[in-house]
């Protein structure tokens, strides 16, 4: 039949789509037929990991909360940067007119170092950056001991790649330190000088104004100095003013004019993004805006490998149960229904590696549900097809009947869970929206197997039903 | 052959109307053992070789801190776990003002230090939701199970006639309460997975009801004038196999899931299993003999 044809077509493309996106490079390392499932993304519960989430607390009047909660993003993405989570996530999420952060750290074993960076206050700093290595000076004797005569320190920058050797005390005078400065505003502006690059425009508050005129006089640099020659040059290199946030230098560069209203410009051939992560960093310091803390979660990967492995155990019994059942109760249609649980479950996993949406548990405890309802579908096509033989239908005749007949009945089962599955999605929080996918997901999947992947194949063994029948018949 | 499921089925309303009854009884008199996400407070999941009864676990933890002597504690069971034993650890902290508060970074290090040596073993997963959270978490559920019902109140609504709407709400009122009263009978966590399962089952048990619903009014139209009784129990009989085989597959799964797995999803798999099976005999035994009375026509 042609319309069988079209099916059997659709069918395939369906497969070889999901095949190949379950197969595609990128994913996790993995052996045998757990390649198959490596670029499904697995959450926390089942990889094991940290999770924290904590409510961003913005002051009532503030004019421009998202750029606030930019910010605390910024700080503490540069935050789990400079102590190694690269791997981390950092998200931002609105929902009741609250904003929260969530982090999360994928492998993490214990929550106090995240928590730890997370809850301190931040320490921004301005100094004199009078050297700098290319290499970590911290292990070279000749270079402690230089910080040591200067009466300075050896500080990385927030890429790990550069050193710097800054003084706190500008020029050693005693009175010229600014720890902790209040940035009241900080922005990325385009070059006014014509370059289409990116400097950063900041605003000192009133009572850090003097000081910071008095530290930007003394490290004053005058541009024409700069190009006069290498003596200058090497001179002007030890009167650099350094940004300095955590302990990680954010930033070094010459005073090329007093500043005197506490108004400056950073200039540094940055990117927008660049600019934009310095002016945060100048903002925010200290963290702009309180942060509290309302869920945390460890699993340890050890618990999530467990977990994992009892849910597949259970999928996989409970698949081979559904399996033996319909074959044993419906013969050569049941072994066509565990084919179909087959090739429902390929297109479920394909969905979830070609998308990348997060396999959680409760996703898991979706998908074996949804192996107990795939076969729903088939089990009320079969009977009626049964009713319809009964009924004196060629076994042809009556699957088609059954088929037409049942896509309503079918359509209506389906839509009360999806429903259901919809409202937890959309109101559900954490791991819980996993089940809400992937019954989805499950569903759609199941309707396709149930409507168009077996019929091209009971159409195909219609005639081993009728032989069986015609023979109890004689 | 032919069972007569409506002749028999004042027997079966009195069956649920007791299951109802004590289920309720259990939900207002011993409530449910309600979860970390509704509750707020830390939960420590520890993994001891040690053979410690969940009294032992009490005794050990009550000296690191006061929110320790008032711990639930719970030993976590599944299948294939022989050699370890597994204990849940719910603790309520609370500030100077008596609050629910979370822990600080430091203080969790070390709470999760001293148990690991008061019992020997070692925490595995370390949970924390604050009081507002749980707060937040308890109303977006709640928002979730009126919208879900609402939904589906909608859809019953628009699909079938007014007689058989009440049937079909009234069987999942009776599944919802019968299932929520097993989650408190047997002191199964009341969590977001298990608030997730009630959602699903209410979804599911409504598809049972239709294909019940359905075939009274195929037949209600073929055999015109016939007594309702009998095409109810006809109906009945010529779908039993159908609606016991959809469940039985699902009951498959959802209850090797509840054999295999701890946790939160243990839960799900609880709530499901239950509803699974109290939600196909409403819909055999008790959605369709009740709408009997009120359909005088199809």
């Amino acid at each position: 039949m042609r319309s069988d044809r079209v099916r059997l077509i659709v069918s395939l493309i369906l497969l070889v789509a999901a095949i190949v996106a379950m197969l595609l490079p990128g994913g996790r390392q993995a052996k045998g037929l757990a390649r198959l499932f490596s670029r499904i993304k697995l959450g926390l519960d089942l990889s094991g990991g940290v999770r924290l989430e904590y409510k961003v607390d913005i002051e009532k009047g503030v004019e421009n909360p998202a750029a606030v909660v930019d910010d605390v993003w910024t700080v503490l993405r540069n935050r789990l940067d400079s102590a190694g989570y690269t791997e981390a996530v950092v998200k931002k999420s609105f929902r009741e007119n609250n904003s929260f952060i969530i982090i999360e750290i994928p492998d993490a074993t214990d929550t106090t170092k995240a928590e730890k960076l997370v809850g301190s206050t931040g320490l921004l700093w301005f100094g004199q950056a009078i050297d700098e290595r290319d290499y970590d000076p911290t292990v070279n004797p000749d270079d402690v001991n230089l910080a040591l005569r200067e009466g300075a320190q050896w500080y990385a920058d927030k890429n790990g790649k550069k050193w710097y050797l800054i003084k706190k005390e500008i020029n050693n005078r005693k009175d010229l330190v600014l720890v902790g400065p209040r940035v009241v505003e900080a922005v990325p502006t385009i070059d006014q000088k014509g370059v289409a690059n990116y400097v950063v425009s900041f605003t000192l508050d009133r009572q850090f104004v003097e000081l910071f005129k008095n530290i930007t006089k003394e490290l004053y640099v005058p541009e024409q100095v700069l190009n006069a020659g290498t003596t200058q040059y090497q001179l002007a290199l030890k009167k650099r003013l350094a940004i300095v946030l955590d302990d990680k230098v954010q930033f070094v560069g010459f005073v090329v004019s007093p500043i005197e209203d506490g108004r400056g410009q950073i200039r540094g051939n940055f990117t927008f993004d660049e600019a934009k992560e310095l002016a945060a960093i100048l903002r925010s310091g200290a963290l702009p805006a309180r942060l509290e803390k309302t869920t945390a979660s460890l699993v340890s990967p050890t618990l999530g490998k467990d977990v994992l492995q009892q849910s597949l155990n259970a999928g996989i019994i409970g698949m081979i149960l559904v399996m033996v059942y319909m074959i044993a109760f419906y013969g050569i249609m049941g072994i066509v229904a565990a084919i179909g649980i087959i090739y429902a479950l390929i297109i479920i996993f394909g969905f979830l590696a070609g998308t990348g949406a997060i396999l959680t548990l409760p996703g898991i405890a979706g998908i074996i549900f949804t192996i107990g309802t795939l076969v729903d579908g088939n089990v009320i096509i079969y009977e009626r097809i049964k009713e319809e033989i009964r009924a004196g239908k060629t076994p042809k005749a009556a699957i088609e009947v059954a088929f037409s007949r049942s896509f309503w009945t079918l359509f209506d089962a389906n839509l009360t869970t999806i429903i259901a599955a919809l409202f937890l999605y959309y109101f559900g929080t954490g791991t819980i929206k996993g089940f809400a996918i992937t019954t989805i997901v499950g569903i759609f999947a199941a309707m396709f197997m149930n409507l168009v992947f077996s019929k091209f194949l009971l159409d195909a063994m219609a005639g081993a039903i009728r032989v069986r029948k015609a023979g109890g018949a004689q | 052959m032919k069972i007569d499921f409506v002749g028999k089925r004042y027997y079966f309303i009195a069956l649920s109307i007791v299951l109802i009854v004590v289920s309720l009884i259990s939900i207002f008199t011993k409530g449910f053992n309600v979860g970390l996400e509704f509750i707020g407070g830390s939960e420590l999941v520890v993994k001891t070789s040690e053979n410690y009864t969940v009294a032992d676990i009490r005794s050990k933890i009550a000296s690191i801190g006061p929110e320790f002597k008032k711990a639930r504690v719970i030993e976590v069971h599944a299948i294939g776990q022989a050699e370890e034993k597994t204990f849940s650890i719910v603790v309520s902290p609370k500030d100077e003002k008596g609050a629910l508060r979370t822990y600080k970074a430091e203080e969790k290090g070390q709470i999760a230090a001293k148990v690991e040596e008061l019992l020997k073993g070692k925490v595995v997963s370390f949970n924390e939701v604050s009081g507002d959270a749980a707060d937040e978490i308890k109303n977006l559920t709640w928002k979730a199970v009126v919208f879900t019902l609402l939904g589906i109140l909608v859809y019953v609504a628009l699909r079938f006639k007014f007689a058989f709407g009440v049937g079909a709400v009234l069987a999942l009122v009776h599944d919802v309460i019968i299932t929520a009263g097993f989650y408190s009978i047997f002191g199964v966590e009341m969590n977001i997975a298990a608030i997730a399962a009630l959602l699903t089952l209410v979804g599911y048990s409504v598809n049972d009801t239709i294909i019940v619903f359905d075939r009274i009014r195929e037949f209600g139209r073929k055999y015109k004038g016939k007594d309702m009784a009998n095409i109810v129990n006809d109906s009945i009989n010529s779908v039993i196999i159908r609606t016991i085989n959809t469940s039985l597959t699902t009951f498959f799964t959802i209850f090797m899931l509840l054999l295999f797995t701890t946790g939160s999803i243990k839960s799900f798999a609880f709530g499901m299993t239950i509803g699974v099976v109290v939600g196909t005999y409403s819909s055999i035994f008790i959605a369709s003999p009740i709408v009997i009375r009120w359909v005088k026509s199809i």
